[in-house]
């Protein structure tokens, strides 16, 4: 068949060969005579279909593979491999892609297994190397193959085997040296061939080393002077490839002297470049890539390149100069800290090398290089110096950082104790001198320079551990000198930066245990940083509160230093929780915040100043302390109860009057924060088991009196109440919610509304939402019939019945028992309480009431988004609870509020509470309602003159805020009413801005902040509105109004207030276009 | 304004950390990774952002001290942040990068609001004193701050003296109103300006 060009005989007979070929009794010589024969067709064999082609190159690869064959053929041909030849012949012209990866194959299995003479091969290497550099065009592209399958398997075919070397490595260099000519990603091909025949031919001494000199004197330009990333990338690929194959396998080392050899020649080439700063970085990066890449390349040559680096940065060329060459010492000692901890992967000789090490040039590196490069400029720093110092902190770290093997293969830190004492005395330094400076002194504090610093000193003490005690210390001492009752903003910002920063530099990382070597070490527990932290913070804040007291005159207001140091705290519990996180994963910190035991019980046994012993004895004297490790998520749990036990200290220190001096407001708003935080970290049952809902109230005293609720209750610490209440599950409340019991005795409490101060009536109103909120009621809870929730309701529209029909009572304390109630109400709307639907008659008659118009403004609390409704308070909220009560609130009264019905004044209240409601719900709600309503805002925008100033206030900006969200979802349905709109809102900018500088002109006049906000807000949502109408109406409908907007948003560009400007420009800029 | 040679065709550029802003100056916000949790834990002791538990009312008045927070009267960084980030017409940086406008060159007389007539006086530094592409920057940043002051600002845009050959011609067509008209009445040059005011906000 192959021999008579019968052309419909091929494919069948070579689809029936191939199944021959497979049989168990397929004799080698058939094979051989199958290859003679099939090789006999000669030119025609172009001429076949490619799937006919394709058929055949697969029967040649099967016989070729077959080792039977493989060695007929060998011992018929010899090394002269005839059939070789004429099997190149008639394949020499394949150009079809999937073929060609057959054939590639067919060409690695030649070169590999048969034994062929040096034409041979050469003949081969022509058939191959004659496709190089392959490419594809996408339009004949068959579906599944990319140029990168066929690059790939082209690279196979220079890398098969070492007999080749003699002519790729020369083929390959040639055509990299075609300069310009070549494109990047061909130059990329090539040298990840030559990596690749780097990387796979055997027997390196024969086949790499002769020629490494001609490669390496073609690449080292491409680094030197490349500009392309992906090709120094590719290059320095190569380089490591051959440093890599000298040093041998994980099993099998070869001679040192050639990898010696190999390094000494790229030192020869690059160690001028190093002087020479327009080249420093290129040449840097060469060493650093064939110095670091293995062990033995380290061993051998690294202090020949430490030394190198030393000499040069003693005669610096330029900043920017000994900016590069310290940012590559520093890479050294980083791939130095990489091969050492990476070392278990390596041959077991590495390690011995490892041992063996010689540290004198690394040892001394601290003392000749690194610290006369910060003494001479850290004092006084120009622009261009800061890049050294932020180079040299890195580095001081990197020093830090270097572990040594010992001869027993224990980790050791490798620089001396006085060492790191020293590297972290000079970072702190100049974290701590902010204190000292004053605003005066003409101190340049470069932010990222010191942001640098903080890393440096955190990864400092998370190896050298008693760094971070040191650096407490200090700036606990630093801080004590100052006198801190009347501090100035510049001292406060200074204060805050450095304690931010000692909570961030101690809790933001696990310390790790790496650095137990040190004998004068003291044993390491991997929480005792944020002991250290948080003793600190705990003495700091009595000692202060205690200069404080010291000083008569100083009001609480001003003595807020406490706040500052409580956030610090705050912000390093919240770090110390992320790295943890980040450590055991989110997964497992579930498990371990469980524990069934009542740490506020035995907290009670401990001393006051538990933590300071703590953090002088390390954990050691608290068992469960003691024994933690590093690895594991228990030290999460303890951490937990650390802070459980900080929250205790603080909430005594307040509730009992232990602190010598009053809190401000600020401070034990911080503390609750740290509280709802900590407590809320608790799992459902260890928050049983410490039986934090009854500390609620009792807030850790030992005296648990029931007193405590029913007398007359301390405003002062409700901010802490509330704090443990947010991080309550609900599922642990449910025993304060008996009838008559702590929970609805407060909330049915309206005894001091309006005599408290606005701050003290919302920390109370947030209490009772939370109560109203985790409420849970039925079988097998201390409220079986479910009652409590229903009593509360009515208490509630009681009160409201009486307050709205009063003709006595203040307005503040109308308005502060409406805002209250709306607030126990909300906690109960968002769990979607059946209860409220028995208000609904109730509100409609409270908002047409005379003094219905609080009513009105406050009902949109409800369904206000609220700090306090989150997950993360572990607050109960329905998915559509927003839904709810518009269908059940608003809806019945869009009907009421008709003017014609219930006389005007009533219809407008309603109109408020409507827009009330809709403002603070997401378009999706009222999407349905969207005529009515926009004929309600329309009225309700048109009518304001004609209504009194508080009446028209209520309605103004809800009315707004709802057609900013209209018009950015549904902007068709405000077409007709156009006129109406951009009428009113012009005049309402242009009253409040004459109202905005009215009250500027008069300051002495006393201003309430609502009315400035409602002011601020009135001409920001117009200036909304009129900045989006352009975007989303065609010209022809806005035209009418283009003249007098563009001249009110031309005055508008010079509003008080910035924002306000920034918004009104951009209206402008739309406007203009409307031409 | 093809041109085939620049007149200056290497300039100096300012990285956008060299140019002065709002931040550096009076920011009082904290950057860097230990401020990672300053929204949480200092929350309740910054002034200007207003949440459930911000304010500090023991004394229960809310005084006049917020006016002053909110109230910010038009100042010499509102003008640079509104002509810094006009494009250069030749080079693809910003004539703030390119140090063309200056902070200390822009006055506002009087400062604050309340009077009824403000000046804003800028001058401008030409990259070279020959620059011929001086009048159509003047141009740019009046066309600019007019569009941005209100009625009661009075724009004057100069170069600074000694900084361009011929300052004083060009400093008379730029006073002039009638000639800042009719150039912009004239389409390539008025495409100029607005591809020079494309960048900014």
């Amino acid at each position: 068949m192959f021999s008579y060009d019968h052309k419909a005989g091929i494919t069948a007979s070579t689809k029936a060969l191939v199944q021959l070929r497979a049989m168990k009794n397929f004799k080698p010589d058939m094979g051989v005579k199958v290859i003679e024969d099939m090789s006999k067709i000669k030119e025609d064999f172009r001429l076949q279909l490619a799937p006919t082609r394709l058929d055949m190159y697969e029967l040649f690869l099967g016989l070729l593979e077959d080792e039977s064959v493989r060695s007929e053929l060998q011992h018929k041909y010899g090394s002269s491999c005839g059939f070789v030849v004429d099997l190149l012949q008639i394949c020499q012209h394949e150009r079809d892609p999937k073929n060609l990866l057959v054939w590639f194959e067919i060409l690695v299995a030649l070169v590999r297994s048969y034994d062929a003479s040096a034409e041979v091969t050469e003949e081969i290497f022509k058939a191959f190397s004659a496709y190089f550099p392959i490419s594809l065009r996408t339009s004949a592209t068959p579906a599944g193959i990319t140029a990168e399958d066929l690059k790939s398997a082209l690279r196979n075919c220079f890398a098969a085997h070492g007999r080749l070397a003699t002519l790729a490595f020369p083929f390959l260099m040639q055509k990299l040296d075609q300069g310009d000519a070549v494109t990047v990603s061909v130059k990329v091909d090539i040298l990840k061939t030559i990596k690749a025949c780097v990387e796979q031919y055997e027997n390196p001494q024969v086949s790499v080393v002769p020629h490494i000199e001609k490669i390496w004197s073609s690449l080292k330009y491409e680094v030197r002077n490349g500009e392309v990333k992906e090709t120094i990338d590719a290059t320095l690929e190569v380089l490591r490839a051959i440093a890599n194959k000298l040093d041998g396998t994980s099993t099998q080392k070869y001679e040192a002297s050639m990898l010696k050899n190999y390094i000494e020649l790229v030192f020869s080439d690059t160690r001028e470049d190093l002087s020479n700063s327009t080249y420093t970085k290129q040449a840097g990066l060469l060493l650093m890539t064939v110095v670091t890449c293995n062990v033995r390349a380290y061993v051998l040559e690294s202090s020949n390149l430490i030394e190198c680096l030393r000499q040069n940065i003693r005669q610096p060329k330029s900043p920017s100069h000994t900016k590069d060459l310290v940012l590559l010492l520093n890479s050294v000692l980083r791939a130095r800290m990489d091969l050492v901890k990476n070392r278990a992967n390596f041959n077991p000789e590495d390690e011995k090398l490892l041992q063996a090490e010689s540290h004198t040039s690394l040892e001394t590196l601290f003392h000749d290089v690194y610290l006369p490069l910060w003494t001479k400029r850290v004092n006084d720093p120009r622009l261009e110096e800061v890049d050294v110092l932020k180079q040299v902190a890195q580095g001081f770290a990197l020093i830090v950082r270097q572990q040594a093997v010992g001869p027993d293969g224990q980790v050791l830190l490798l620089s001396s104790v006085t060492v790191c004492s020293e590297i972290c005395f000079l970072l702190t330094q100049s974290l701590t001198q902010c204190l000292a400076l004053s605003s005066n002194d003409n101190v340049v504090r470069d932010a990222a320079l010191e942001d640098e610093i903080v890393l440096a000193v955190r990864s400092v003490v998370m190896n050298y551990t008693d760094g971070y005690a040191e650096f407490a210390n200090k700036a606990r001492a630093e801080i004590r000198k100052r006198d801190w009752t009347v501090p100035s903003k510049h001292s406060l910002r200074a204060l805050t930066d450095l304690i931010m920063r000692l909570a961030f530099i101690g809790c933001s990382e696990i310390p790790s245990s790496a650095a137990l070597g040190i004998p004068s070490q003291k044993t390491f527990s991997p929480l005792q940083h944020f002991i250290t932290l948080a003793s600190t913070a705990l003495e700091l804040f009595d000692t202060l509160s205690l200069s404080v007291a010291a000083r008569p005159g100083v009001s609480v207001k001003e003595s807020q230093v406490n706040a500052y140091i409580m956030a610090a705290l705050h912000a390093g519990i919240l770090h110390f929780c992320d790295a943890c996180t980040e450590k055991y994963k989110q997964e497992s910190l579930a498990s371990y915040s469980k524990s069934d035991r009542d740490w506020v019980e035995e907290f009670r046994h401990m001393p006051r100043d538990w933590l300071r012993q703590l953090q002088e004895n390390n954990g050691k004297s608290d068992e469960a302390l003691a024994s933690v490790k590093e690895d594991d998520p228990e030290v999460y749990r303890q951490f937990l109860r650390l802070s459980l036990f900080i929250v205790r200290y603080l909430y005594l220190a307040d509730s009992t009057g232990e602190s010598p001096t009053p809190w401000s407001g600020q401070t034990r708003i911080q503390l609750a924060n740290i509280a709802a935080f900590v407590v809320g970290s608790l799992d459902e049952g260890l928050q049983r088991s410490c039986k934090l809902a009854s500390e609620a109230f009792n807030l850790f005293r030992v005296d648990k009196s029931p007193s405590t609720l029913s007398g007359p209750r301390d405003s002062r610490t409700e901010p802490l109440t509330l704090g443990i209440l947010r991080g309550l599950w609900p599922g642990t409340m449910t025993e304060m919610y008996n009838p008559d019991g702590v929970a609805q005795t407060f909330m049915c409490d309206s005894a001091d509304a309006g005599s408290l101060t606005a701050r003290e009536s919302q920390i109370r109103a947030s209490i009772g939402l939370i109560l109203a909120n985790k409420y849970k009621g039925g079988a097998s809870t201390s409220d079986p019939d479910g009652q409590v929730m229903g009593q509360v309701m009515d208490y509630w529209g009681k009160q409201l019945k009486v307050a709205t029909a009063s003709t006595d009572i203040s307005s503040t304390k109308l308005e502060a028992l409406i805002i209250h109630a709306m607030h126990i109400i909300a906690g109960a709307t968002a769990r979607q309480d059946k209860n409220v639907l028995g208000l609904v008659l109730v509100f409609q008659e409270a908002i047409a009431s005379q003094n219905g118009g609080t009513v009105a403004r406050s009902i949109g609390i409800l369904v206000q988004s609220n700090d306090l409704l989150t997950s993360e308070n572990h607050a109960v909220f329905r998915r559509f609870y927003k839904q709810w009560v518009y269908s059940n609130l608003a809806k019945p009264l869009y009907n009421l509020a008709l003017p014609t019905e219930n006389g005007s004044e009533a219809a407008i209240r309603y109109t408020a509470a409507i827009l009330s409601i809709a403002s603070n719900c997401p378009f999706i709600v009222y999407e349905d309602d969207l005529e009515p309503l926009i004929r309600l805002i329309i009225t309700a925008l048109v009518n304001r003159t004609s209504l009194s100033k508080d009446i028209a206030r209520l309605q103004v900006v809800p009315a707004l805020e709802i057609l900013v969200e209209v018009l950015a979802n549904n902007p068709d349905s405000l077409k007709g009413h156009l006129r109406a709109i951009v009428d009113s809102v012009t005049a309402i900018y242009k009253e409040s801005f004459h109202e905005h500088r009215e009250r500027s002109k008069h300051d002495s006049k006393p201003v309430g902040r609502a009315s400035v906000l409602h002011i601020v807000m009135c001409r920001k949502l117009v200036l909304q509105l009129l900045a989006a109408l352009p975007k989303k109406f065609e010209v022809r409908y806005l035209l009418p109004f283009g003249h007098v907007l563009r001249r009110t948003l031309w005055e508008a560009c010079g509003d008080p207030i910035r924002e306000l400007r920034e918004t009104a420009r951009l209206a402008r800029k739309n406007w203009l276009k409307i031409e | 304004m093809q041109k085939s040679e620049l007149d200056n065709a290497n300039p100096t550029i300012l990285s956008v950390s060299q140019l002065p802003s709002r931040r550096a100056t009076g920011g009082t916000a904290r950057h860097g990774p230990d401020s990672k949790y300053d929204y949480a834990a200092l929350a309740s002791l910054s002034s200007d952002t207003p949440s459930w538990h911000s304010d500090d009312d023991i004394d229960g008045d809310y005084g006049d001290a917020h006016d002053e927070i909110w109230e910010a009267p038009v100042d010499e960084q509102e003008i640079y942040d509104l002509i810094s980030t006009i494009s250069d017409p030749e080079h693809p940086n910003t004539l703030g990068e390119l140090n063309v406008v200056r902070l200390p060159d822009i006055r506002v007389t009087p400062a604050g609001q309340r009077s009824n007539l403000t000046t804003v006086l800028v001058d401008l530094t030409p990259t070279v004193n020959h620059c011929s592409l001086a009048t159509v920057i003047g141009l740019a940043v009046r066309w600019r701050l007019e569009q941005a002051l209100p009625p009661s600002y009075r724009v004057d845009v100069r170069m600074k003296d000694g900084s361009h050959a011929q300052d004083d011609q060009v400093n008379k067509q730029l006073g002039d109103k009638e000639r800042v008209a009719a150039a912009l009445e004239n389409d390539t040059l008025r495409n100029v300006v607005d591809k020079m005011l494309e960048t900014c906000a």
